[in-house]
């Protein structure tokens, strides 16, 4: 991270094409897991919200934080996102599959392609920021905490779905506010580099 | 242990052995020792075991610890283990075991004697303080269905118990300790592929947790059966059976001869193989909630199921194709192989056998026709089943030359004719017709000509007439023959006569349709008919009508004539022709119906009066309307809404009926045209049958004629003898004379006329325009009884006042004569010296006059002295009715009221207002009446009034007193004037 952070935002090739398609991404996905949610809570009975904490570990939101680290921050966020609705996936199936297929597991393969559109796109915008790779996460640590039992295993599960949830709805309001951010950013980096021409 | 003292006295001894006996007991009866719990939480089977000496029965006792509630408390009989001396008992709980802490005591019972209670042995729930999270127990239970589980709830420490739930439903809990609490669900339903979840809240629900039950069958496979397909491995299936309703790890599995079938999560569950046929086969079926084998048992021989052919192809002919596939593996078995053929959406199979067969041959193909084969084959012997179908393939037969046509012919009434032909379908045409082609020829004359025509063409129209011009032939033959790429078909000739005849071969029969057609029979000819045409048409077409036909071979004497395109309520033509050499003979004909309806149509319908008597005639339904045979009509009157039947006419050749004997009234009939199938809508007409007012109309004309003719006569009569009336009717008035000077002043003269006339009429031959006349004032008179204003009708002169006043130039006389002649006569003298015409009665005086300017104010009359405007209007004094008016003279002045009146430019008064003028008749004499006073234009006021030649007063006519020429008018005009009044 104090590698990442030293680094500027110099030459962003980030562009509103870009930047709108990741929004569009990301309503499409929050659509699709209002519906996976409310898919699982009435397959499940669920009916009172799950307070556990986050399941995704990033760096806390700050309004320090520039343009890269935040997509850098969104993006490791979608990415533990994505692998843990994976793991999730195929826990599922491992316990609760070998039945046939209904709604519910089409909406759930729905939310994980749209991530993966989401994660490509804002792969894409990290990328045009200059900003680091993101690691891929460790799953073994995500796994559904040592409880025993096929309860938990569904909270952990519905857990999963509310994060993927609350990252999207993150992930819009981050991407909303980018443009703006990006203009002033290029902006500033533009009169840095004439004033560092005009030092030369 | 026992001990003997054999010295010792009895006393001694009993007491002796009353003690080692007590104390024997003491030693048999010991508590339970090393008492051992082994607790099984999937189960929920708790094992006890304890060293409890030689003691057979126990007391068992199992608290809830905590709350020191027992649970279980009997006398049981442990086993003992033989190795370790231990004895056992397994306890099963209802819930979980982990639910709260169990205290276990135990004592030896031997009959009514127990040993004292070992020590207490607890087993440890998971409700102890040191678990401090919320559990939800048992966890992912499996249960068969209709079972019932009992689920505890052990509440985190700190929190209020809310509420446990099974799926949706609240469920009553028991109390088990101090956090944990136990619902039991009972009769469990089949729980979703998930299972079923049990939730368990805290009292703020802000903590949950839960457990997964699964609910479902164990499971049932059957049909488990296993064959071969290569002769050396086995396919063994089965049937699943019912859904248990336990998926994944849960899910059924099975072993086939101890051998696990493992599948792939895309793999069927109901097949699997095994590389070498064993004979004998155990499939085990198992699942959480048991199992369940199946067996089978078969010599590979009697199980073999050949796989499906494969690489199939065919050699392809017009009429056959040779299909050949791979079936190397079967060479040395005899098979029987089924070859599935399909075309045009029909399928037939057909079974081939041999040794390892490996293709067939298919005949009786169609030419120029798709097919599409399957081949399976099975074992010809020891048959087990047949193996599957092999892909299918598609080919296409080679084409072939058409066959021949059908050819027939239909001629028109203007000589045309056509050359007709069916059609060839997909089968008969063996390829795709590219053209027809007609030849026209006359055998004698060897002309022939040959015409082409497109392949959708079924008719040629030719000219009979403009054939038969130049050939002396009495027949054309025409041959038809199709083409197609594969060549022609065989030539179809048909012979068309150029020299018709209308000669019927006889009466139309009646054909009767039944199931299979109209069955036709006839007598076998004596010509030399080499077959027969039975042809058939709508009988209501004319002209170029579609025309059905078969050939029957010769011979035979009967046919049964049946179509797709026979249509119910349609009449049909049907004929018989022979066919020999020459043209073809119409030998019969039939008529008849497909199926006869009521008639489409209705009669046209007309109603005649005849006197009482009503005439219902109607015109006949068309042949096309009628839709059947018509077997008569049926006449009706119309009541109300019902029909009553009047006749029943079955004479079809008569289409009207008399109704007689009707009386006034209108009425409604119907006639209704009727088949065997019913009668038709009917045509209803309605009549109102009236008096004989025709007659009446002319006895009213014929009187009124005679009446005019009549009129015409006597008008013509009097005009012709116009003289000889007025003579008769309007003698000439004598002047009257006077004696004396009548050449005084311009006064007044007064005259009391006496009854009879004061006045001597004095006849001159010759009339002094100039002389001047007396002028007949009425005096105002008192009417002495009273009676005065009143109209009366009376005799009694009136006294005049004359007047020596020159009127006028003109000669005044009445307009019309009284009916007494004397009066009248008087009256019309030219040569009178005493003019009445200043004398008026009160109606016609103040109807007529003459000159609207002699009215006017101020201007004292002088043409016409009878008229004076008189202040009609009010100058009477509101006498009411003209009788109240009387004369006045005219010297008088008039009442001041009548200003207004008189400079009114109104000419002329209504006959009402003239009624009421002020003037009052000198004399008592008076109009009959007050109405007919007020007429101004009848001869009321002067016919009938007394006038002679003494009178002193007359009921002048009106108006024409006025007009100069008519002063002068004889009697014919006046009867003119009467003519001319009586027209409208």
């Amino acid at each position: 991270m104090a590698a990442r952070r030293t680094r500027g935002v110099t030459g962003s090739d980030l562009s509103r094409t870009t930047v709108a398609r990741a929004t569009a991404i990301a309503e499409q996905l929050r659509y699709e897991c209002s519906i996976l949610l409310e898919l699982y809570a009435k397959k499940e009975s669920f009916v009172v919200e799950v307070a556990d904490g986050r399941l995704v570990s990033v760096p806390p939101p700050s309004s320090q934080l520039d343009t890269r680290d935040k997509l850098w921050r969104l993006h490791s966020a979608l990415l533990q996102c994505r692998s843990l609705l994976e793991s999730a996936i195929a826990r599922e199936e491992e316990e609760l599959g070998g039945g046939e297929k209904g709604d519910y597991e089409t909406q759930r393969n729905m939310v994980k392609s749209s991530l993966s559109f989401l994660l490509i796109t804002t792969g894409e915008l990290l990328k045009a920021a200059d900003g680091a790779a993101v690691p891929t996460p460790d799953v073994e640590g995500l796994e559904s905490g040592g409880s025993t039992g096929l309860f938990a295993l569904k909270r952990w599960v519905y857990r999963i779905f509310k994060e993927v949830d609350y990252w999207t709805k993150t992930a819009i309001t981050t991407l909303q506010a980018l443009p703006s951010v990006i203009v002033k950013e290029r902006a500033r980096s533009g009169r840095v580099r004439s004033v560092r021409s005009a030092r030369r | 242990m026992p001990r003997s003292k054999p010295n010792w006295s009895p006393l001694w001894l009993t007491c002796v052995l009353l003690g080692l006996t007590a104390v024997h007991a003491i030693d048999v009866l010991t508590v339970p020792q090393q008492v051992s719990l082994s607790a099984n939480t999937s189960t929920q089977q708790l094992a006890i075991s304890w060293l409890g000496g030689a003691a057979a029965t126990f007391d068992l006792m199992i608290l809830r610890t905590e709350f020191n509630m027992t649970v279980f408390y009997d006398t049981v009989s442990a086993t003992v283990n033989r190795e370790s001396g231990r004895h056992q008992w397994v306890w099963t709980s209802v819930e979980p075991l982990e639910c709260t802490s169990l205290s276990v005591r135990i004592r030896s019972r031997d009959g009514e004697t127990t040993s004292d209670w070992s020590h207490t042995q607890i087993l440890q729930g998971n409700d102890l303080p040191s678990y401090e999270k919320i559990q939800v127990l048992p966890q992912d239970r499996i249960v068969p269905v209709g079972a019932n589980t009992t689920f505890c709830c052990i509440m985190e420490e700190g929190k209020q118990f809310g509420i446990i739930k099974y799926g949706n439903t609240v469920m009553h809990e028991t109390r088990l300790s101090r956090r944990s609490y136990a619902v039991t669900a009972v009769n469990q339903g089949l729980s979703s592929q998930s299972g079923t979840n049990v939730f368990c809240y805290d009292k703020l629900k802000s903590n949950s947790w839960g457990s997964v039950v699964f609910v479902g069958y164990p499971p049932l496979p059957s049909d488990f059966v296993c064959e071969t397909h290569d002769l050396i491995s086995a396919v063994c299936r089965w049937n699943g059976g019912r859904d248990t309703r336990l998926y994944g790890k849960r899910g059924t599995h099975y072993t086939l001869n101890n051998r696990k079938c493992d599948f792939s999560s895309t793999q069927k569950r109901d097949e699997w193989r095994v590389a070498q046929w064993e004979g004998n086969w155990t499939l085990v079926a198992t699942n959480p909630l048991g199992r369940h084998v199946l067996t089978d048992s078969a010599e590979l021989r009697h199980r073999v199921r050949p796989v499906a052919p494969e690489s199939l192809n065919s050699a392809v002919h017009a009429w056959n194709a040779t299909v050949q596939w791979k079936y190397d593996i079967y060479s040395s078995l005899a098979l029987d192989c089924q070859v599935e053929l399909s075309s045009q959406g029909y399928k037939t199979k057909r079974t081939f056998s041999g040794l390892g067969l490996r293709s067939v041959v298919l005949s009786d193909l169609e030419p120029d026709e798709d097919y599409s084969v399957q081949v399976r084959c099975g074992a010809q012997q020891n048959f087990w089943n047949w193996g599957s179908w092999s892909k299918p393939l598609s080919f296409k037969t080679n084409a072939y030359a058409p066959e021949a046509l059908d050819v027939w012919m239909w001629i028109n009434k203007d000589y045309t004719a056509q050359v007709i032909w069916k059609p060839l379908t997909r089968r008969q045409s063996h390829g795709l017709i590219t053209r027809y082609e007609v030849t026209f020829w006359s055998p004698e004359e060897n002309r022939q000509r040959t015409e082409f025509f497109l392949p959708d063409t079924s008719a040629v129209l030719i000219n009979l007439t403009q054939i038969a011009t130049v050939s002396g032939d009495d027949k054309v033959t025409a041959t038809v023959i199709a083409r197609n790429a594969a060549g022609v078909s065989q030539p179809a000739s048909v012979h068309i006569p150029l020299r018709l005849t209308d000669v019927e071969p006889g009466p139309v029969a009646r054909a009767v349709y039944t199931d299979s057609g109209f069955p036709l029979f006839w007598q076998r000819g004596d010509n030399a008919a080499c077959a027969y045409v039975v042809e058939w048409y709508e009988a209501s077409c004319k002209w170029d009508c579609p025309v059905g036909w078969i050939k029957v071979a010769a011979g035979t004497t009967n046919v049964s004539v049946e179509s797709a395109d026979f249509q119910p309520g349609v009449m049909y033509d049907i004929s018989l022709y022979s066919i020999t050499s020459e043209a073809p003979e119409l030998l019969q004909r039939w008529q008849g119906y497909m199926q006869e309806l009521v008639p489409s149509a209705s009669v046209s319908l007309s109603t005649t009066q005849q006197g009482s008597d009503i005439l219902l005639a109607w015109g006949e339904i068309p042949l096309a309307d009628r839709r059947g045979f018509l077997l008569g009509y049926n006449v009706y009157v119309s009541s109300g809404s019902e029909l009553t039947l009047l006749a029943n006419l079955s004479d079809l050749g008569s289409r009207e009926y008399t109704v007689k004997g009707l009386s006034e009234g209108s009425y409604k009939f119907t006639v209704k045209a009727y088949t065997s199938a019913g009668e038709e809508a009917g045509v209803t007409a309605s009549i109102t049958l009236e008096p004989y007012t025709d007659w009446l109309i002319l006895e009213i004309l014929a009187s009124m004629g005679i009446t005019a003719v009549f009129l015409v006569i006597v008008t013509f009569v009097c005009y012709k003898k116009r003289k000889w009336v007025k003579k008769a009717f309007y003698p000439d008035i004598p002047e009257p004379k006077l004696p004396g000077d009548w050449s005084r002043s311009q006064e007044p003269l007064d005259v009391k006329p006496s009854p009879h006339s004061l006045v001597h009429m004095v006849e001159r031959p010759e009339w002094d325009s100039s002389k001047e006349v007396l002028i007949v004032i009425p005096e105002e008179e008192e009417n002495e009884d009273g009676l005065g204003d009143e109209p009366a009708d009376t005799d009694e002169p009136a006294s005049l006042r004359y007047y020596n006043h020159v009127a006028d130039e003109r000669p005044i006389r009445p307009r019309f004569p009284d009916s007494s002649s004397s009066s009248a006569s008087s009256l019309d003298s030219a040569r009178t010296d005493v003019t009445y015409t200043g004398i008026q009665t009160s109606g016609s005086s103040l109807v007529f006059q003459l000159d609207p300017q002699g009215s006017s104010e101020g201007h004292q009359p002088q043409a016409d002295l009878s008229f004076c405007r008189g202040g009609g209007g009010g100058g009477g004094g509101g006498g009411g009715g003209g009788g109240g008016g009387g004369y006045r003279p005219q010297m008088q002045s008039r009442a001041p009221s009548d200003d207004t009146d008189l400079v009114s430019p109104e000419p002329f008064f209504e006959p009402q207002a003239a009624s009421s003028g002020g003037y009052k008749p000198q004399s008592s004499w008076h109009l009959d009446s007050p109405v007919e006073a007020g007429e101004n234009d009848g001869l009321a006021p002067s016919l009938g009034s007394p006038t002679s030649i003494t009178s002193t007063q007359f009921l002048l006519p009106d108006g024409e007193e006025h007009a100069d020429e008519r002063r002068s008018s004889s009697a014919a005009t006046w009867f003119t004037n009467l003519l001319s009044s009586t027209k409208p």
